[in-house]
């Protein structure tokens, strides 16, 4: 019981502890924007916006579960995350460059790891070939 | 009453309660208060309370019954005062004024007015102190209608008319005192009518009234002269035959009127046709709205058309109006329900929402045609259609009238005609979305066909589905039997089970 309360307490101070880290980010941002566009963003706005953010948050972390349950999968993957951007066009055509860049990136290191490997092979061979 | 004639041995409660009062001595004074109500008494012969009257028989000993009945109810109005009255005189007072059962004979049927006004009276009597013990008493042989006869010694039919009646007049009269409340409340619940009673509209809200269905005769002389008409615009086989095509008249003349009974040669008619013999309910709305869009514009419809509106038809059927452009169609939606409901007869498939469209009109609605009730009793086979170019935006639209009727069906109030072209706007958008959602979900499983897992995962989206509720559940709770087996697994005979998993 005392240890279920403990832990429940803990969550909850987790909880605002990312929802503090959430609006801290959030009012950075609106400060960014507030001086690009010379408008101002009264301090309950930034709040309704951070706690916006906070639970849009928690539903997309339900719907990725969901998706890579349903694709049946353990692992959320990048497909997951642009079936959850589709419905913002710009959203996803973002996400889909990154994970295109992220693609190459990825190709970019195996291709590497591959010529070391090779080169490290090839290196080891000599000196055993040498003896 | 204690020499009443009582063949069964039971005692029953008045039985004992009259006994007991007979033989011990009265200690109350007997006064004669009101001489008016005794004059109206006369025997008290009519049917008591399911309880008593089970039990007891007729008398042939009316007069002596009714002297005594009478005397007794003297008694009891007597007995009206609170100070005066107890235990010993209130049991009387009910075992008198109780109507007590009897065989029924022709007279009972007029006792009927006497036993309540005799309540009633008694009941007056004693209102000013009436007592608890005796109102529950009295309540319980008023429920029972009086003149009914009693339920297990029924020797003789009442005619329905006659009762009412009596009944009625009975109420009636004694609604007259100045009420009781108990007593207003107990005769209004009697108030009996056997016919069947009509829809209870609120007076506070006429507006949310159902309109009664208007149900015109056809004029067969008007039929037959729209029938020449037709016939002299093209060939009598075409009509005759091709009665499913909508355009397959053109009116000289023709006055759109919104009249719906005259039946006057258009297309809209044939539609009707179309609809009845294939048993369609989708067809009424993309049939019509393709049709009547196309005479507002031009007065003479061409058999492409004809043959192209078919075919759309028949996409409908085969689409579910999912994807669709976004075109508006003003005047033939809200047309088309209007037409559909002028031909009740012929819908074979009704919507019975379909009645309670808004009577407006647009100008160009042309009126239906003797074709349906011409083609009805010919009963042709259908036409192979042919399916001509596809009207892409008509039919996407047009399917989603039927939502659209549905929604101001629900709404109970009449509708706007630019509300309803917003609802369906809404209602495109939303279908678009689901099914595009859909799509991508068995794309993202790595299939081809949608599944009920795509829905199941669409649902929980919507948040339908949730953690608590499941898909099972819902189909329980809201689809009906046919569609259930579909989907939950049930056993079968044989240990089959179906669907298999």
């Amino acid at each position: 019981m005392e240890e279920v309360e403990a832990e429940e307490q803990q969550g909850f101070s987790h909880q605002q502890r990312l929802k503090a880290a959430v609006h801290y980010t959030v009012g950075c941002l609106c400060n960014e924007v507030a001086s690009d566009k010379e408008i101002q963003f009264s301090k309950q706005t930034v709040a309704a916006i951070s706690e916006l953010t906070f639970r849009q948050c928690e539903m997309f972390a339900k719907d990725l579960e969901m998706f890579a349950r349903h694709a049946k999968r353990n692992t959320i993957s990048t497909d997951d995350v642009k079936l959850l951007a589709r419905r913002s066009n710009s959203l996803l055509k973002y996400i889909t460059e990154k994970n295109e860049e992220i693609a190459q990136l990825n190709l970019e290191r195996k291709a590497k790891k591959k010529k070391q490997a090779e080169d490290a092979n090839q290196s080891s061979r000599e000196p055993a070939g040498g003896e | 009453m204690a020499d009443r004639y009582r063949p069964d041995s039971e005692p029953t409660t008045r039985t004992l309660l009259q006994r007991v009062l007979d033989t011990a001595d009265l200690r109350t004074p007997r006064r004669r208060r009101s001489r008016r109500t005794l004059a109206q008494r006369t025997f008290l012969e009519s049917p008591a309370s399911k309880r008593l009257s089970s039990q007891t028989k007729t008398t042939t000993r009316r007069r002596s019954h009714g002297a005594r009945s009478v005397v007794r109810l003297a008694h009891v109005q007597a007995n009206g005062d609170l100070e005066e009255q107890t235990p010993r005189t209130l049991l009387k007072n009910i075992l008198l004024t109780a109507p007590e059962s009897s065989i029924v004979m022709p007279d009972s049927v007029m006792k009927p007015v006497e036993v309540s006004k005799v309540v009633q009276s008694s009941r007056q009597e004693s209102s000013q102190g009436s007592l608890e013990l005796q109102l529950p008493e009295l309540e319980p042989s008023l429920t029972l209608a009086p003149g009914l006869p009693a339920p297990g010694k029924r020797k003789q039919r009442l005619r329905l008319s006659v009762f009412q009646q009596e009944v009625n007049q009975g109420l009636t009269r004694s609604q007259e005192p100045p009420g009781n409340a108990d007593v207003s409340s107990l005769t209004s619940s009697l108030s009996l009518t056997f016919a069947t009673p009509l829809q209870p509209q609120s007076v506070k809200r006429p507006g949310l009234a159902r309109r009664p269905l208007t149900r015109r005769a056809v004029d067969i002389g008007a039929l037959l002269q729209g029938l020449r008409d037709n016939s002299l615009a093209s060939a009598p086989p075409d009509i005759v035959l091709e009665d499913t095509q909508p355009f397959s008249q053109p009116l000289v003349g023709c006055s759109p009127s919104v009249h719906h009974s005259l039946p006057h040669p258009s297309h809209i008619g044939i539609e009707d046709t179309e609809r009845a013999v294939s048993h369609r309910r989708q067809s009424i709305g993309p049939g019509q709205q393709s049709h009547i869009s196309l005479p507002c514009s031009e007065l003479q419809p061409q058999p492409p058309e004809v043959t192209e509106a078919v075919g759309s038809q028949e996409v409908m059927e085969a689409r579910k109006s999912k994807e669709s452009s976004e075109d508006e169609d003003t005047s033939g939606r809200p047309a088309g329900p209007e037409l559909a409901s002028s031909t009740p007869d012929l819908l074979k498939t009704k919507q019975p929402h379909q009645f309670l469209e808004p009577p407006s009109l647009p100008p160009g609605v042309a009126v239906l045609s003797s074709e349906p009730l011409e083609s009805m009793p010919v009963r042709l086979p259908p036409r192979p259609r042919t399916a001509g170019p596809r009207h892409h935006q008509d039919p996407y639209k047009a399917g989603l009238s039927y939502y659209a009727k549905l929604f101001s069906f629900y709404a109970k109030m009449p509708m706007e005609k630019k509300a309803l072209e917003i609802v369906e706007k809404c209602l495109d958008k939303y279908f678009q979305h689901l099914c595009n959602d859909l799509e991508v979900f068995a794309d993202h499983a790595g299939r081809k066909t949608v599944k009920v897992e795509d829905l199941e995962l669409l649902m929980r989206r919507q948040g339908l589905v949730t953690d608590q509720i499941s898909l099972h559940v819902l189909v329980e709770r809201h689809l009906p039997l046919e569609y259930r087996q579909l989907l939950i697994p049930c056993a079968f005979t044989g240990n089959s089970v179906f669907p298999t998993q």
